[in-house]
């Protein structure tokens, strides 16, 4: 079978932030309809990786490029790269006070829509819309007339980062640790909301510490990250295989590199 | 400085009132504030000066409110105006103070009022023609709101007094608009003296336009029990002072108050507030905004005193701000006096810029910079907007702000 255009191509990334390097070459490629898993230590660089495709300012591209949907889009704003389908799902979802979630849900649903030509929400059709949405992560409406993200419980803020991943229907999304801060209940609502959000033709990149999230997701690629590079990649596999062996193990890939 | 020359030759008026007189006696022999005390160092001294070189005007030319009223409950008064002022229902009674309550209780602040600390107040009731002072006895329940408009006049400096006394028990909104014009300066006093048991909730929102300037002073008397709340809001002017003083004569009453000031190009727009208890279980909620770009500067200084007598006084001042651009100024000084102690008493402050990693998520949903950026200012002003008696949906404060440029 061939495959189609991939969806994200990041070609020898090199990345830095305040002339610090962060990122020292990575490249991993997203066709649709798959998932891929990345893991790895904390401060590996998977956080910055994300924010990186997203287009945080804070962080410069030294060397390599991202391409999206063929599409090279190193020096694109982080509006652009949203509007046009890349969806990041943050670790931990800013609080907004005094700006109401729905209208921010609405201001974003509808940047989406007009990159994709399509009409405009006015409050009312968003509304309609919006409720269908929160079936998805199971939230009461009451979330809706509060400020973006503020005081919410840990589990409210990732269900309302796939809320709004349903909402955008990008055509890839990284989520980082969406699965971090998690009871058992809530990892179910959110692994279930990504499933129903994901087709064949989107791609996904969870960022996970743990093989939790991807029993219920399960991924077509496991890639393990260690000091701003990926050393390995399998199938998912490889996730069971690091739970129980842990990182040390792939210390060892370090070594034979 | 034409006007300060004229009050030292006594060239002011030649037919001066009685008020007029008092207040020029006091400024006579030093008719500047001193540029270096605490209330005036960080006023800009070339706008100040340029603030005296009007020359003055107590006509009043036709102006109308900002926005239309729709609703046969609110009561519209324009200082200077001779309209028929005096109402009653069977609820309630508005009615002018005459000439001798006027002087009375003018008479009875001047007592207090230090050359320096109440220069402002003092510069106002010297040029304020008769005219243009409106005062109000204000007793009964269901008061209607009250709106009352003043206003600059182009290329000239004009002086506007407001006296109020509300009476016991009695239940007040009360919106203050202060427009200046192009090219003027406009010096403005209010008196507001809240009765045992009453409750006003007071907005004061003043724009100009090009090259306006405002001196515009608030006294506040609250009488036991009495609850005082005010919401401000300054902007658009190429030189503004707030002076608000506040004193809650035998404590055992509330005053909340939030305030704004957002000034662009290279305005400066000052706050001084000082908040006084002179008795116990007093309280005070105060929060002062400000907002500046450009090249302008902002200020804020606040003070709050609390003697021996204020045992039990709860009092809190915050001072927030946003600096939008590297070339703009803030000074911001919240502070204490407290003998009192039993009180609980506490003040903090902070400048910061629009918070980067909000904006980056914001954009990262597909938000452009700007609508990000407007977004988190609206939320900014939001909190002072709301504490501001408006009439909503007549008159949208919150987008006026965030469309002008």
């Amino acid at each position: 079978m061939t495959k189609s255009n991939p969806i994200l191509e990041v070609n020898n990334l090199l990345a830095s932030t305040e002339d610090l390097p962060i990122l020292k070459g990575v490249s991993i490629t997203v066709y649709p309809g798959e998932i891929h898993a990345i893991m790895g230590r904390n401060g590996c660089g998977k956080s910055t990786l994300s924010k990186i495709i997203a287009g945080h300012p804070s962080y410069n591209i030294t060397e390599g490029e991202i391409n999206f949907l063929g599409k090279n889009i190193n020096s694109l704003e982080p509006e652009e790269r949203a509007q046009s389908g890349i969806f990041l799902g943050f670790q931990y979802p800013i609080e907004i006070p005094g700006v109401s979630n729905l209208e921010f849900l609405r201001v974003s649903t509808n940047a989406r829509r007009k990159f994709l030509k399509k009409e405009e929400l006015d409050t009312f059709d968003f509304e309609d819309l919006v409720k269908e949405k929160l079936e998805i992560v199971k939230m009461d409406s009451a979330f809706l007339s509060r400020s973006v993200n503020q005081g919410f419980s840990g589990g409210e803020k990732k269900r309302n980062e796939i809320l709004q991943m349903a909402l955008l229907e990008p055509k890839i999304a990284i989520l980082d640790e969406t699965d971090s801060g998690l009871d058992i209940d809530a990892l179910r609502i959110v692994a279930s909301g990504i499933k129903q959000i994901a087709n064949n033709k989107t791609g996904i990149i969870l960022i996970t510490h743990y093989q939790r999230l991807l029993d219920e997701i399960k991924p077509d690629y496991v890639h393990v990250m260690s000091d701003g590079q990926i050393i390995k990649t399998g199938g998912s596999n490889l996730a069971l295989e690091l739970e129980k062996k842990g990182y040390e193990w792939t210390d060892n890939f370090i070594k034979e590199k | 400085m034409e006007i300060i020359e004229r009050i030292k030759t006594n060239k002011l008026f030649s037919n001066p009132t009685e008020i007029q007189k008092l207040c020029l006696k006091k400024l006579q022999s030093n008719p500047l504030p001193n540029l270096k005390s605490e209330l005036w160092r960080l006023s800009n001294k070339s706008k100040f000066s340029n603030f005296l070189d009007f020359s003055l005007n107590g006509s009043s030319t036709n102006f109308e409110f900002p926005y239309h009223n729709n609703s046969q409950n609110i009561i519209r008064l324009i200082i200077g105006e001779n309209s028929p002022i005096n109402r009653s229902s069977e609820d309630y009674c508005i009615n002018e103070l005459n000439n001798e309550e006027l002087i009375a209780y003018i008479k009875q602040n001047l007592s207090s009022f230090d050359q320096n600390e109440n220069w402002s107040e003092l510069l106002n009731l010297c040029l304020t023609f008769e005219q243009n002072i409106l005062g109000l006895r204000i007793k009964g329940t269901k008061i209607p709101p009250l709106e009352i408009l003043s206003h600059a006049t182009n290329d000239s400096i004009n002086a506007k007094t407001l006296i109020l006394i509300v009476e016991k028990n009695c239940n007040l909104d009360l919106l203050q608009i202060t427009l200046g014009t192009e090219n003027s300066a406009l010096s403005q006093s209010t008196y507001l003296c809240l009765e045992e048991n009453s409750f006003v909730n007071h907005g004061m929102v003043a724009y100009g336009e090009n090259k306006s300037n405002l001196l515009n002073s608030l006294n506040v008397i609250q009488q036991r029990n009495s609850e005082y709340n005010l919401g401000s809001l300054h902007f658009k002017f190429n030189y503004a002072r707030f002076e608000i003083r506040i004193k809650q004569s035998s404590g055992n009453a509330r005053t909340n108050i939030k305030g704004m000031q957002i000034t662009k190009n290279d305005e400066q727009i000052a706050t001084y507030t000082k908040i006084e208890f002179n008795g116990p279980n007093g309280s005070l909620d105060q929060i002062n905004k400000s907002l500046a770009d450009d090249k302008s500067h902002a200020i804020f200084e606040g003070s709050i005193i609390v003697p021996k007598i204020a045992q039990k006084t709860d009092a809190s001042q915050l001072s927030r701000n946003l600096l939008l651009s590297n070339h703009a100024q803030i000074d911001t000084k919240p502070q204490l006096e407290i003998i009192a102690d039993d009180v609980k008493c506490k003040h903090g402050a902070t400048i910061s810029q629009l918070n980067e990693e909000e904006l980056f998520y914001m954009r990262s949903r597909g938000l452009t910079l700007a609508e990000a950026s407007k977004l988190q200012l609206g939320s900014f002003f939001k909190e002072i907007i709301s504490f501001i008696p408006v009439p909503k949906g007549r008159w949208d404060l919150l987008n006026k702000l965030l469309k002008q440029d």
